[in-house]
């Protein structure tokens, strides 16, 4: 089954749009679809033109496609379990909380909170992702925990934050604290980024770009040769963060 | 406001004597009388359940500490949400809910006061706030006392009278109802890192013991004669082998009031434990209970834990490190000045864990060997030991032998070797829990004067109606229509208004907070105090005069007075 979900001309078109219900099992599941235009509930009809293409007997078999002005609308593909969803633009924040299964595809760039605390699944995001990308919401101590996120283009602060299971790639650069307070799983930063991993208890992170600031508490232990997009890179690495007594990796391209 | 007239209520009244009779209850002008005005909206109760309105004598609801606890836990805030309906606000939360949760939620379950079990005073006003934002239940609030600065300066010159003066100034300025003591000494040893390890261990730098603090206070407070005892935390809370330190302190305890008792000892399933460390950790609820038993000027809250996940919070922060110590998870610790300190954990508590089913069985243990159930009230601490949403399932395995055993197969096989719970064959029965969740709660907090806890006339009209009829409903046998029964009410009645039907809140509310101020002479008027002055000016970020919670912040105040003996 293919769901295509063209947003109509709207009056105020930067009111955001919480559509945490736009995940594949819904479409399965039920008929009645709602998503919040501001503080006012609105039905799925009121702000897409909804085609359905095909049909479907499990989640899996779901596509849902987003186009048209695409950029405000948040939390799309909270919770999901299964299916794929292609967004042919940008998307707001918040997309692919906490799914544990299933694809989403961003054509776009993506704002702030991709992936956050996500258990499995795969994000792919074309253009560049906001801050907190692949991270832990605020006051929570694990982040993402499972699955894969890739970003072509940059991602903004606090990318990776709190990561503690899964593989976060980002080809572009990173902002400031990428992979701090990381407790597992992998970070590959293929461009810059500044201040990494601080207090990072485990995992792994790789920088194939250069380091800035880089922090004091981190204690050389050697060098390594490392693939990345086909090429072979000798690391430079160090294990830390010693002043959280941590036990994780970081390698930086010498 | 017209009337109304419940019929056919199957009234258990302790405070009144009334043991269950079916009888007719009047209302009128938010009171209870004789007769109901003609025109008055008649509910028929059809036999069920009708109890005055509960009253949780030990509840954190409001406050800074909470707050921080529900900015602390998204995964908190997450759970237990519900939209906007009718008159009801968005809530979320599950054991740090938001305000409108609180009070939503209790008084679906029947319950019309609250008591806040620690406020600090310096942070009273946000306390006050929130009480305004609790709107279905009349709120009161315990204020620290446990490290101030100025307690325990007149402790160390064994000057009782210097200590009630303080404790009347700080009461008046904070608004707050009655002395909490949590961990005395301990949270203050805590600023310098230390902790204190039992009533007889000095506090650095002021050379004061808690036993001393205890002592003081409680003679302080009948001084003041103020209408609840003081309102204690004991030291050592959740270390194994702690029970020592509580019956030291139960020693404490003198009988200085005919009314109620002397001193309130608050979770003390938290202080009950034997062994020496977590592995032989073992229950010591007989020892406790036996103490209680024997003093009727001591009257404790259970505490009870139940499993699942929560949220503690509690003044006591050295115990909070020690809690960090072992979870390891976030954790937060706080300092309130010259006066107290917090501490904030999310944890879970499994059934997999064997401490975790140690503590679970001393809690009802705690209330199945109190004789009196006047003297054990049910609490969960909430929500240290879990959110009060649960308080249903605590009445139930307190009513039901068979529940327990059916606990019994699902938790640690292994803890029927440290606990006698499972030899304990007492099944309480209605009115033995109509004492416990609210009778005994009105008795031990001295707000009977003000017409709570009971349903003669003159008595404040709270009413709650259960859709449980005791005479076809056999609570050792259905007990889940019990726990179904006491989560839902068919009504409840908030000062002659029906504030919740069927589990739906159906008015906006207009709570009081209900607050004590004991008159004392110019002599003991701290206000005019150098020595206490100077803490403002030296010490305290803020002024002396900006220091007292202004009225605006008790849009519904009830303030009660007394007269002390100084």
């Amino acid at each position: 089954m293919r769901v295509i979900l063209k947003t109509r001309p709207r009056e105020k078109p930067r009111v955001p749009i919480e559509a945490e219900e736009i995940i594949p099992q819904n479409f399965l599941r039920k008929d009645d679809i709602t998503v919040f235009l501001g503080n006012k509930e609105r039905s799925l009809d009121d702000l897409f033109f909804v085609t359905i293409e095909g049909p479907a007997v499990s989640p899996d078999q779901v596509e849902v496609v987003l186009t048209g002005d695409t950029g405000v609308i948040k939390r799309v593909g909270e919770y999901m379990n299964a299916g794929r969803i292609i967004i042919e633009g940008d998307i707001g924040m918040h997309c692919g909380n906490f799914m544990s299964a299933g694809e989403i595809i961003i054509r776009g760039n993506a704002d702030s909170w991709l992936g956050r605390e996500m258990r499995g699944g795969r994000i792919l995001c074309e253009g560049n992702a906001g801050h907190y990308c692949a991270a832990g919401y605020r006051g929570e101590k694990r982040g993402m925990r499972g699955g894969m996120v890739e970003v072509k283009g940059n991602a903004g602060d606090f990318a990776a934050e709190y990561l503690s299971g899964g593989e976060v790639v980002i080809h572009g650069n990173c902002g400031d604290l990428a992979g701090v307070e990381m407790r597992g799983g992998t970070l590959v930063i293929g461009g810059d980024c500044a201040r990494p991993c601080g207090n990072m208890t485990g995992g792994t992170c790789m920088v194939f770009g250069k380091a800035s600031q880089f922090l004091p508490t981190f204690r050389a232990n050697g060098s390594q040769e490392v693939e990345y997009a086909g090429k072979r890179y000798r690391m430079n690495l160090f294990r830390g963060d010693v002043a959280n007594r941590g036990k994780g990796t970081l390698m930086v391209r010498a | 406001m017209a009337g109304i007239l419940i019929k056919n209520a199957f009234v258990i009244d302790p405070l009144s004597g009334i043991k269950g009779e079916v009888m007719d209850i009047a209302i009128n002008n938010g009171k209870i009388v004789e007769e109901a005005p003609s025109g008055a909206e008649v509910i028929d109760a059809a036999g069920c359940l009708t109890l005055p309105g509960g009253i949780d004598s030990h509840s954190h609801v409001c406050g800074t500490k909470v707050n921080f606890g529900r900015y602390m836990s998204p995964e908190d805030m997450r759970a237990g949400r519900t939209a906007r309906k009718g008159v009801m606000h968005v809530t979320s939360g599950y054991s740090v809910p938001t305000t409108f949760g609180n009070s939503y939620r209790y008084s679906t379950m029947g319950y019309t006061t609250i008591l806040e079990g620690a406020m600090a005073p310096l942070e009273a006003r946000h306390t006050h706030e929130e009480f305004t934002a609790t709107p279905h239940q009349d709120m009161l609030a315990n204020t620290l006392f446990d490290g101030n600065w100025s307690i325990m300066e007149a402790v160390r010159e064994k000057d009782t009278r210097r200590a009630a003066a303080v404790v009347a100034w700080v009461l008046a300025a904070a608004k707050g109802f009655a002395i909490k003591l949590t961990n005395p000494g301990g949270t203050e040893a805590w600023g310098w890192g230390e902790d204190v390890q039992s009533v007889h261990d000095p506090v650095p730098k002021f050379g004061v013991t808690p036993a001393e603090i205890i002592s003081t206070m409680i003679r302080a407070n009948e001084i003041l004669n103020l209408p609840h005892s003081v309102h204690l935390h004991c030291n050592n809370l959740g270390v194994p082998g702690n029970y020592q330190t509580t019956l030291d302190t139960i020693d404490l305890a003198p009988d200085l009031n005919s009314e109620r008792q002397s001193l309130y000892l608050t979770h003390v399933q938290f202080h009950s434990y034997g062994g020496s460390t977590w592995r032989d950790i073992c229950s010591k609820s007989e020892d406790i209970t036996r103490a209680v038993n024997n003093r009727p000027q001591v009257v404790m809250d259970m505490g009870q834990i139940m499993f699942g996940r929560t949220t503690t919070m509690t003044a006591d922060g050295p115990m909070e490190f020690k809690l960090y110590m072992l979870h390891h998870n976030k954790w937060s610790n706080h300092d309130v000045e010259l006066e107290t300190g917090s501490g904030i954990i999310p944890v879970y508590y499994g059934r997999k864990s064997l401490v975790n089913c140690v503590m679970w069985s001393i809690g009802l243990e705690l209330a199945l060997l109190t004789r009196n159930p006047w003297q054990c009230l049910l609490s969960t601490d909430s929500p240290n030991g879990a959110p009060f949403v649960k308080y249903p399932e605590i009445i139930a395995l307190l009513m039901s032998r068979r529940f327990r055993e059916n606990e019994r197969r699902m938790i640690d096989p292994r803890t029927e070797h440290f606990v006698p719970l499972f030899a304990i064959e007492r099944e309480l029965d209605w009115y033995e829990i109509a004492v416990m969740t609210r009778a005994a709660q009105a008795k031990a907090l001295g707000i009977t004067r003000i017409g709570k806890g009971y349903l003669a006339p003159g008595a404040e009209a709270d009413v709650a109606i259960f859709p449980l009829r005791p005479d076809n409903v056999d609570p050792s046998v259905d007990y889940q229509q019990v726990m179904a029964g006491f989560s839902r009410t068919r009504y409840t009645i908030k000062r002659g208004r029906v504030v919740a039907r069927d589990g739906e809140v159906v008015v906006e509310g207009a709570n009081s907070t209900i607050w004590t101020k004991a008159h004392v002479p110019d002599a003991y008027d701290m206000g005019l105090d150098p020595e206490f002055r100077k803490k403002f000016e030296q010490y305290y970020t803020v002024r002396m005069t900006n220091y007292p919670v202004q009225d605006v912040y008790l849009p519904r105040g009830v303030r009660i007075e007394t007269e002390a003996q100084l």
